[in-house]
């Protein structure tokens, strides 16, 4: 391990630029906020773990995500509706360095033969394992243009839009 | 027309390439685009980082143009404090850069003595630093820093400090035959003199003979360690492996000073700098010379925070027809080693960026040692000898393996090595791939006889990397190995690897991987999401009453509605004769919670906890019945282990069972005559529980060892302590007496196998496994023994009352350290 304060190359053991960011802009709203949000992931545990296929079980993240340390809490994300796995999960190991290393070893490597996303996550609450999406799912796969097998085929909007426009279609004729 | 043109540059440009948010409102007319002049500070850094980086630039072009732009700005604070400080970072960080960086600010003072000793200044405060902590990885790359600026130094320069480290060394060794701190000074010291002799200084011969001479004694004699770290085991001992890292370098230095310090393998920059104006060649060695910087050695020296082990050399191309790397004979298989496994470990913080410098490899060393990327080996038969080099993916892999194979432990977790071999297939799979297969080939080869705790490392790696590739691999090459006996130490790879694929997949997948003749390897049952429920057979005993408490647990139900059913157990036991009637009612309860908990870890556990006081009476109440607890876990889940090791290891968490239960129940309960120790997932799980006891006993002695700890914790966390030892002992003495008798062939159940003669074919297996489990825990014992012991020499003693200062400046100081000596073991 590097002694060095600041490092020579860039360091993957940071919060996303998703984080910051969506962290940035409401604190232009709330100016009166002291707190710097990325202070909240100084003892971080927890990881945010997205871009899994709705099939990925608790036994193959525990699987792999093990490699890292213990794991003290697995919380699956469902959606809202049918409470059915909706594609990401969140992971708490029971210390802070476990986690960060979880960040660099296996952030972005596969799991179930796609590519994972991992990012440090002030801690998981009561309400956020659901996803926020219109039809209960998460908000990516409403609106995603790409047919995802993983992941439900076409976003649910999109998908519900291509069969508006077919059936009118046929109407049409 | 000419409005036009202009049109785009009156506007805001960027086209909706980048979001722009509120913060941009309060300027709505943004100005256009200028064009951007890089600050020369900016310009000299990215220079500097990059340093050697492209095959596609001269490097001497680089070193040339720093060292004349930060002396052309002499006066420019900003660019000399950069350049000082980055320098520096990169010697500390990525040592394959050191020669390049040292030529650099031999160039510059040259041209400005004042900048020179500027930058020797700062690396002897750092020095100093590092000597002072006992970061010894550090001080070698700062000697070595150091060693390539020679010819800037009056006298003999670096000599005496290398001597004087040296004294050190013998002090130590004086001191100590088990000594480790003084070895490891010794292989700083032999890892510098290359790099002083290489350096453009010269007439240093009989200074690096004499100290050459000195070092002979200590580093060829073998440390008593060795045996136990290496990766193979006495009895099947190599060639690949065995030689310690210092007693093959002191040989290989001896015979480079032999032949006048040629050391090719190691790049000279400054050999082709020209003069800008004249074109005349430059050469550094009549540089001004300043004084070697002042660091003192404290005496005795300390070690930093890394425990010292000896460490053997370890290459998986060692057995080839065709050499793609340096044999051990050579001194490039030491020194090209060093830098890339210092890369390897400095920067774990970014995988991509590592897998790019092992790629890369070939940049930082002369040209004519490698061979082209991605030359596959077939050509490297055809080369003619003068045109042997070596394969700079091999040489690169070879370096992540040998810290992936590293014992006792390697300096970051294993998963990181996993990482890094996947980047580096990511990013040149053409030239990657060929390599982990050649890598793989001598792994498989090698896992009747490498170390047991190394062959399971081999297994989790390789599923793990299969697993980010579409699990490919030409499974068919090792047909012939499934007629072994299933014990045979192949049979048991190839069986633990495809359960470990299918842990991180799934059955079916995985089968439609495999070749025809490994189809029956993935039984019916693992395709099975949830096993079957053995009550549910009317044959099975106790069958009414273990689908009634199946329903119950379902249900929720409360502890009292379950009771009346598993005393109706116990009861009908008891009439049938049963020893113990706790066994076939803890089988009908926790046989329930597995099928009730069956469709995810997170069912299971939230069955466990709602029968969690039953449970942990069940375990208090009678051993036999513990036991029965890890038998139905594990009988319920027999075709994905996974599980169950899962399960048994939560089950630990809640103190229902006991470490020592889980051993009784591997190790006695279910020896089967010492199969048993053929199955992978028996060692994870024992690895496993083990890792628990010990992770525990550290914290405990973390705990113990701070140096804010007063009485009256000092004592309680003392007390905590030796109870904790002596368990962990016990422990390790258990496992130890249940596989004496298997290794010796001396088990009882063993001996009553076949004729009792021990010679079946499969009895040698089996001995071989006893054996080499002995060695894998015998391992563990001693360096947890070890690391207790050397912690606490330097810990407060017993009784120490807090300093009336520091007790009126902190009084709650030890209070949050685990005061009342007791960790939650579900924590640790």
């Amino acid at each position: 391990m590097s002694l060095l304060a600041v490092n020579t190359v860039d360091r993957l053991d940071r919060p996303s630029a998703y984080y910051v960011g969506k962290n940035k802009r409401r604190r232009h709203e709330e100016e009166q906020r002291q707190h710097d949000p990325v202070d909240k992931l100084r003892n971080a545990t927890t990881l945010y773990v997205g871009n899994l296929s709705f099939y990925t079980t608790e036994e193959q993240i525990h699987e792999l995500f093990a490699k890292c340390g213990e794991i003290k809490r697995l919380v699956m994300g469902l959606d809202r509706f049918n409470k059915t796995p909706c594609g990401f999960c969140f992971v708490e190991y029971y210390t802070h360095q476990d986690a960060l290393d979880c960040l660099k070893y296996v952030g972005g490597t596969k799991l179930d033969e796609r590519i994972i996303r991992a990012d440090l996550d002030p801690g998981f609450e009561e309400g956020r394992q659901y996803g926020r999406g219109k039809s209960g799912g998460q908000v990516r796969d409403e609106y995603r243009e790409e047919y995802d097998p993983g992941r439900g085929g076409y976003g649910r909007a999109y998908d519900e839009q291509r069969q508006r426009e077919e059936d009118e279609y046929g109407l049409g004729r | 027309m000419a409005d036009y043109d202009r049109r785009p540059y009156d506007r805001p440009r960027g086209g909706g390439r980048k979001r722009r948010y509120r913060d941009d409102d309060d300027d709505d007319h943004r100005p256009q685009r200028r064009r951007y002049e890089e600050p020369l500070v900016v310009q000299v850094r990215r220079q500097l980082l990059t340093l050697a980086e492209s095959a596609a630039r001269r490097v001497e072009d680089d070193v040339q143009g720093i060292a004349k732009t930060v002396v052309d700005n002499y006066d420019d604070e900003e660019l000399r404090e950069t350049f000082t400080n980055i320098s520096i970072d990169l010697v500390l960080e990525q040592p394959m850069k050191i020669p390049f960086v040292a030529t650099t600010v031999l160039c510059a003072h040259d041209l400005k003595p004042e900048l020179g000793t500027e930058v020797i200044n700062k690396a002897g405060d750092a020095l100093q630093k590092y000597i002072g902590s006992g970061s010894w990885r550090e001080v070698k790359l700062l000697l070595r820093f150091l060693g390539v600026l020679q010819p800037a130094f009056e006298g003999e320069g670096i000599f005496p400090l290398l001597e004087e480290l040296f004294s050190r060394a013998v002090d130590l060794q004086t001191a100590s035959s088990e000594d480790l701190l003084g070895l490891e000074l010794v292989k700083i010291i032999l890892f510098t003199i290359p790099f002083v002799m290489l350096s453009p200084a010269s007439g240093f011969d009989s200074q690096a003979s004499a100290l050459l001479e000195k070092t002979d004694v200590i580093a060829s004699t073998p440390h008593p360690l060795v045996d136990l770290v290496n990766t193979f085991g006495p009895e099947d001992n190599q060639s690949p492996a065995g030689q310690s890292v210092i007693s093959l370098l002191q040989t290989q230095l001896q015979g480079e000073a032999s032949r006048g310090w040629e050391l090719t393998c190691l790049p000279r920059p400054w050999k082709h700098l020209r003069d800008d104006e004249t074109g005349e060649p430059r050469l550094l060695e009549n540089v001004p010379k300043i004084a070697f910087p002042h660091v003192t050695v404290p005496n005795p020296v300390k070690n930093g925070a890394r425990t010292l082990f000896p460490e053997v050399y370890l290459s998986v191309y060692a057995d080839q027809e065709v050499d793609t790397v340096p044999s051990p004979s050579d001194i490039a298989s030491s020194l090209l080693r060093d830098a890339l496994v210092d890369t390897i470990n400095l920067l774990s913080f970014n995988r991509v960026a590592t897998a790019k410098f092992l790629i890369d490899v070939d940049c930082y060393f002369p040209p004519h040692i490698f061979v082209k990327r991605a030359t596959p080996f077939d050509r490297m038969r055809e080369l003619a000898p003068e045109d042997r080099a070596w394969k700079p993916e091999d040489v690169a892999v070879d370096a992540v393996f040998s810290q992936l194979f590293q014992l006792p432990a390697p300096e970051h977790k294993l998963v990181y090595y996993h990482s890094l071999l996947t980047e580096c297939c990511k990013i040149a799979p053409a030239a990657i791939a060929p390599s982990l297969g050649r890598a793989i080939r001598f792994l498989y080869s090698s896992v009747e006889t490498m170390d047991l705790e190394l062959t399971y490392r081999f297994l989790d790696w390789f599923a793990h990397h299969l697993s980010n590739f579409g699990f490919t691999w030409k499974w068919s090459e090792w047909v012939d190995d499934l007629d072994l006996p299933i014990v045979h130490p192949k049979m048991a790879f190839i069986h633990g690897a495809l359960d470990k694929e299918i842990r991180l997949s799934f059955a079916q997948r995985i089968k439609g991987t495999l070749p025809k003749a490994y189809q029956s390897l993935i039984s019916e049952g693992k395709e099975k999401d949830t096993p079957e429920f053995k009550y549910l057979a009317e044959m099975t005993p106790y069958s009414k009453e273990g689908q009634e408490i199946m329903q119950l647990i379902r249900k929720k139900a409360s502890d009292e509605e379950i009771q009346p059913i598993i005393v109706s157990i116990e009861e009908q036991a008891k009439d049938l004769g049963v020893e113990d009637p706790k066994v076939p009612s803890t089988d009908a309860l926790v046989t329930s919670i597995c099928f009730v908990g069956s469709k995810s870890l997170s069912h299971v556990l939230s069955c466990i906890e709602r029968n969690k006081e039953r449970l942990l009476f069940i375990g208090q109440e009678s051993p036999r019945a513990r036991c029965q607890i890890i038998t139905s876990v594990m009988e319920y889940w027999t075709d994905q282990p996974g599980i169950a090791i899962n399960i048994v290891d939560k089950l630990l968490n809640y103190t229902i069972l006991s470490p020592l239960s889980v051993l009784e129940w591997a190790l006695s309960e279910s020896m089967e005559a010492g199969t048993i120790l053929a199955k992978t997932h028996i060692f994870e799980i024992i690895t496993a529980t083990v890792g628990k006891v010990t992770n525990r006993m550290r914290q405990i002695v973390a705990a113990r060892t701070q140096p804010t700890l007063y009485e009256p914790q000092l004592s309680v966390l003392d007390e905590t302590l030796s109870r904790e030892r002596s368990d962990m002992q016990a422990l390790f003495k258990f496992i130890e007496d249940s596989i004496v008798s298997v290794a010796a062939g001396s088990n009882d159940e063993q001996m009553e196998r076949g004729d009792g003669s021990g010679d079946l074919p499969e009895d040698a297996i089996i001995r071989q496994w006893g054996r080499r489990w002995l060695r894998v825990f015998r391992r563990k014992a001693a360096v947890e023994d070890s690391f207790i012991t050397d912690a606490l020499a330097n810990a407060t003693a017993v009784g120490t009352v807090a300093p009336p200062s520091a007790e009126s400046d902190m009084p709650d100081a030890p209070a949050d350290a685990g005061a009342d000596g007791d960790l939650d073991v579900a924590d640790a």
